[in-house]
């Protein structure tokens, strides 16, 4: 279970969020709805431990959250993945779509060898030298032949064909920027998947693609996710349940 | 029916012909002038003082009989050797701070924000005497005078560049992933900072060879026997009341165009530098 | 009598190492007192259109084809594409062609109020100093809101000043490239009906989005652009309850109040795009003869396929084989 209980959040004198509980159980997809501006986002942010709140507690799997950002311990961070609502601030703009998709993996990487993964360049489409030169590499070397296939492995299915995993940021449409980010949301096996307003800035097909992709992780590893969105349609089809978000407050739950 | 083509594509690559030619050229005189020449700069010859330009003296000669071409090109290397390394010097001071300031926040922040103002609200010039005066005049002295004044500029880019990355989502995307602070750093925000730093370089030369040649000209830079642009403009301030302008001229050509070159190509290793302007204008 | 008519209208790009078509032979008409939707997925290349009608295109980038707009009392026609930066600032941007921006609140300038703006921009287009007033009351907003600063302006608000200050020159045609980037459902409506309304005042609407339900809600016809072409145009229910192509019955279907089913496979690249028809390695209903593009035909030319579907014929389409390439 992914809980977070009596969140309080406030940015100077306005409160955004007043003691806001929701739960999202393993397996299921509750969906949370609300006005633009009512603060769905920032709870997002909170329940991936990305923002500190004022008062409050999130648990994930029965573990206290007591830390938060980078300072919350990696294996818990890395329980929650979060899916943001436009794609091209959510990615390094200096990055390729593999290396979009493959960096949790990387980062995994460095931490578990405690020095830089050896690796294989990343020169890429012949733009080198303006990239990633001698700041670090994907982490795709010899101890990454899985990883690598792990990386394949989601793009086929977030639909990702090969020659647009080489393309960086501004060569590819949103809709493709959003696959890489849904596969690099998914590269680490997380418990809890929150996706807010995933789909909102995607075409019909699209975002009924994405929605299965989701729905077919979940049912392959049980995990449980957050579907914030403002359109009812969307969740009505989606959403097991529904939870709806007030101004800066919280209604009951409902089907 | 119709199309619409590019105007602005011949303009820039004549613009970038022109840096570069005028760059190679002055480089190539600068590289290879001196060991094949081997001046001794002490050496005047009073009786060709102040002479016209001519053959034999393509920019004339100053007011002691030196030639002035010749002298031009001892002067830019200096310049443009003093001004490197002060550049650099300072741009790693200044990245520094901008660094430290923008990702650990708070109250260090706080206090190098002060520093900064501190050395800020100084003006360079008279700073970098006091610093030229505390040691005798120098290339060291202008070095660490230039240095120590000009990083002020590059901590504040850097640190607003820093802060405006922070905020960004992707940075909490990565953090989220699993990065920790120093992969942050090292694979996100310091590649995002390198073009910066490169472009700041590129552009703090031609400010510190003015910085340089300002306090040579207040005869407080190079020793006076050692050409230098400042000094010589300084020594041809003289010249110029006698109606020999060539003395001021050349140095002052000198200066002025690989400034010109230097900023013109800055305009164009930013565009290359942008992977969005790039495809954008065909690069 | 006032038109937009675009007539084999191809944008493309030049970048390093590929040719990017953006818009391929697009062709359409636009009329007052109706709505033209543009949907799309993003990257499709109907922003590009967009930008091609106003004269906004990038350095490296080359149309041909014609868009004419033909306005009565205007000066006669005017060529949009070629057309001088002097043709365009003076007579076409703002005058006959008003851009409804995708996001107002960055479109507008922060450090000035709302008030200060439209009387700005009305008084660019040459009208009477009282039509700022007038145009806020238009939209419903009170003097006490045109004093605020566009931080201080709620979504709904913002967007109302872009489509007043969108009208500051009275432009028969509006142009609206995905203002529904950000909105809620409420704010979709309601931006969607103030548009409707302006089409019933006898103005004219060109709507860019990826949004079908926005389109439903205020479009007259609907025109589906897939890898640069437009490769149906009918009326908006027609084409949202009966599509002929291939591509839009899968669009149609993707919805979440339809099958919720994603159209399979993904969209050629617009630097590769096949000679043939840029659908047929997604669609059920391939043949060889789909090697050959096919234009818009079916009399009406409404819908650009060898194979239109056609609903009421029933299963015709399935006799023939498919062959794969």
């Amino acid at each position: 279970m992914l809980e977070a209980r009596d969140i309080t959040v406030r940015y100077g004198s306005r409160t955004v969020l007043d003691r806001v509980s929701l739960t999202v159980e393993p397996g299921a997809v509750l969906g949370l709805g609300g006005p633009s501006g009512c603060g769905k986002s920032t709870l997002a942010r909170v329940m991936a431990m990305m923002l500190r709140p004022r008062s409050g507690s999130v648990a994930v799997d029965g573990r206290p959250v007591s830390r938060w950002r980078q300072r919350a311990p990696r294996e818990l961070r890395t329980r929650v993945a979060l899916i943001y609502q436009q794609p091209r601030l959510a990615v390094d703009p200096r990055l390729t779509l593999r290396e979009i998709v493959a960096e949790p993996l990387a980062a995994a990487g460095t931490a578990a060898a405690g020095t830089a993964a050896a690796g294989t360049g990343t020169a890429g489409t012949g733009t080198a030298g303006t990239g990633t030169a001698g700041t670090g590499t994907a982490g795709t070397g010899t101890a990454g032949t899985a990883d690598a296939e792990r990386v394949a492995a989601l793009a086929a299915e977030v639909g990702l064909t090969g020659d647009l995993l080489t393309r960086r940021p501004h060569e590819v449409s949103d809709g493709q920027l959003q696959r890489a980010c849904v596969a690099r949301a998914l590269i680490l096996s997380p418990g809890y998947l929150i996706c807010d307003e995933m789909t909102t800035m995607l075409d019909a097909s699209t975002q009924a693609h994405l929605v299965r992709v989701v729905n077919a992780y979940r049912e392959r590893t049980g995990a449980g996710v957050l579907a914030i969105s403002h359109d009812a349609v969307l969740l009505g089809r989606w959403a097991d349940g529904v939870a709806e978000l007030g101004q800066g407050g919280k209604a009951a739950v409902s089907v | 029916m119709t199309s619409v083509a590019l105007p602005q594509a011949g303009r820039r690559r004549r613009s970038l012909v022109f840096a570069v030619a005028t760059l190679v050229v002055l480089g190539l005189a600068v590289l290879l002038v001196p060991p094949i020449v081997q001046l001794d700069e002490r050496i005047v010859d009073l009786r060709s003082a102040g002479l016209p330009p001519s053959l034999s003296h393509p920019l004339g000669t100053d007011e002691v009989g030196r030639d002035v071409l010749l002298r031009s090109i001892y002067g830019l290397r200096v310049s443009f050797t003093v001004g490197m390394v002060a550049s650099l010097v300072s741009i790693t001071i200044g990245g520094l701070v901008g660094l430290v300031a923008g990702s650990v926040g708070g109250t260090v922040d706080r206090v190098l924000m002060r520093v900064l103002d501190g050395f800020n609200s100084i003006p360079h010039l008279l700073l970098g005497i006091f610093i030229v005066a505390m040691f005798s005049p120098s290339p060291v002295a202008v070095v660490v005078s230039v240095g120590v004044t000009h990083w002020t500029t590059t901590a504040r880019i850097v640190r607003s560049e820093v802060l405006s990355l922070r905020s960004r989502p992707f940075i909490e995307a990565a953090i989220s992933g699993g990065a920790s602070r120093a992969r942050v750093l090292r694979r996100h925000l310091l590649p995002h900072l390198f073009p910066h730093l490169i472009l700041a370089t590129v552009l703090m030369i031609p400010h510190a060879i003015w910085h340089e040649t300002a306090l040579s000209f207040l005869g407080l830079g190079l020793p006076p026997h050692m050409a230098s642009l400042g000094n010589m403009i300084s020594d041809g301030q003289r010249s110029l009341l006698t109606g020999d302008w060539w003395a001021s001229l050349a140095p002052g050509l000198f200066i002025v165009l690989p400034t010109l070159a230097v900023a013109l190509l800055a305009n164009h290793l930013r565009d290359r530098l942008n992977p969005r302007r790039r495809s954008e204008l065909s690069l | 009598m006032n038109r937009l008519t675009v007539e084999n209208l191809s944008v493309s790009f030049r970048i390093p190492g590929a040719v990017v078509r953006a818009v391929s032979e697009a062709s359409f008409t636009v009329r007052p007192g109706r709505c033209l939707a543009l949907v799309g997925e993003s990257g499709c290349g109907k922003s590009v259109l967009a930008h091609a009608l106003l004269g906004l295109l990038p350095g490296n980038a080359e149309a041909s084809g014609s868009a004419v707009l033909s306005q009565s009392g205007g000066g006669g026609d005017v060529e949009l594409i070629g057309a001088s930066e002097r043709t365009l600032a003076g007579r076409v941007r703002g005058r006959a062609i008003g851009l409804i921006p995708q996001s107002p609140a960055t479109h507008l300038t922060p450090v000035r109020t709302a008030r200060a703006q439209m009387q700005e921009a009305v008084r660019e287009m040459g009208r009477p100093p009282g039509t700022a007033d007038e145009l806020a009351e238009k939209f419903g907003l009170s003097p006490a809101d045109l004093d605020k600063y566009p931080h201080e302006l709620s979504g709904g608000m913002a967007q109302r000043v872009a489509n007043a200050m969108a009208l500051a020159g009275d432009p028969w045609l509006l142009l609206a490239d995905e203002p529904t980037t950000g909105l809620d459902r409420d704010l979709v409506d309601r931006a969607m009906g103030a548009l409707r309304a302006l089409c019933d005042e006898g103005r004219a609407v060109l709507l860019i989005t990826h949004d079908l339900r926005a389109a439903e809600r205020v479009a007259d016809d609907l025109a589906v652009m897939y890898a640069s072409r437009i490769v149906e145009l009918g009326p908006v229910r027609e084409v949202l309850d009966r599509p002929r192509h291939p591509y839009s019955a899968g669009l149609v279907d993707a919805q979440p109040d339809r099958a919720f089913v994603p159209v399979p496979g993904m969209p050629p690249e617009l630097t590769a795009l096949p000679d043939g028809c840029a659908f047929a390695p997604r669609c059920g209903h391939r043949t060889d003869a789909c090697d050959v593009r096919p234009a818009r035909g079916g009399g009406d030319g409404r819908v650009a396929c060898h194979h239109p579907l056609a609903v009421q014929d029933g299963v015709q389409e399935d006799a023939k084989e498919d062959s794969r390439a």
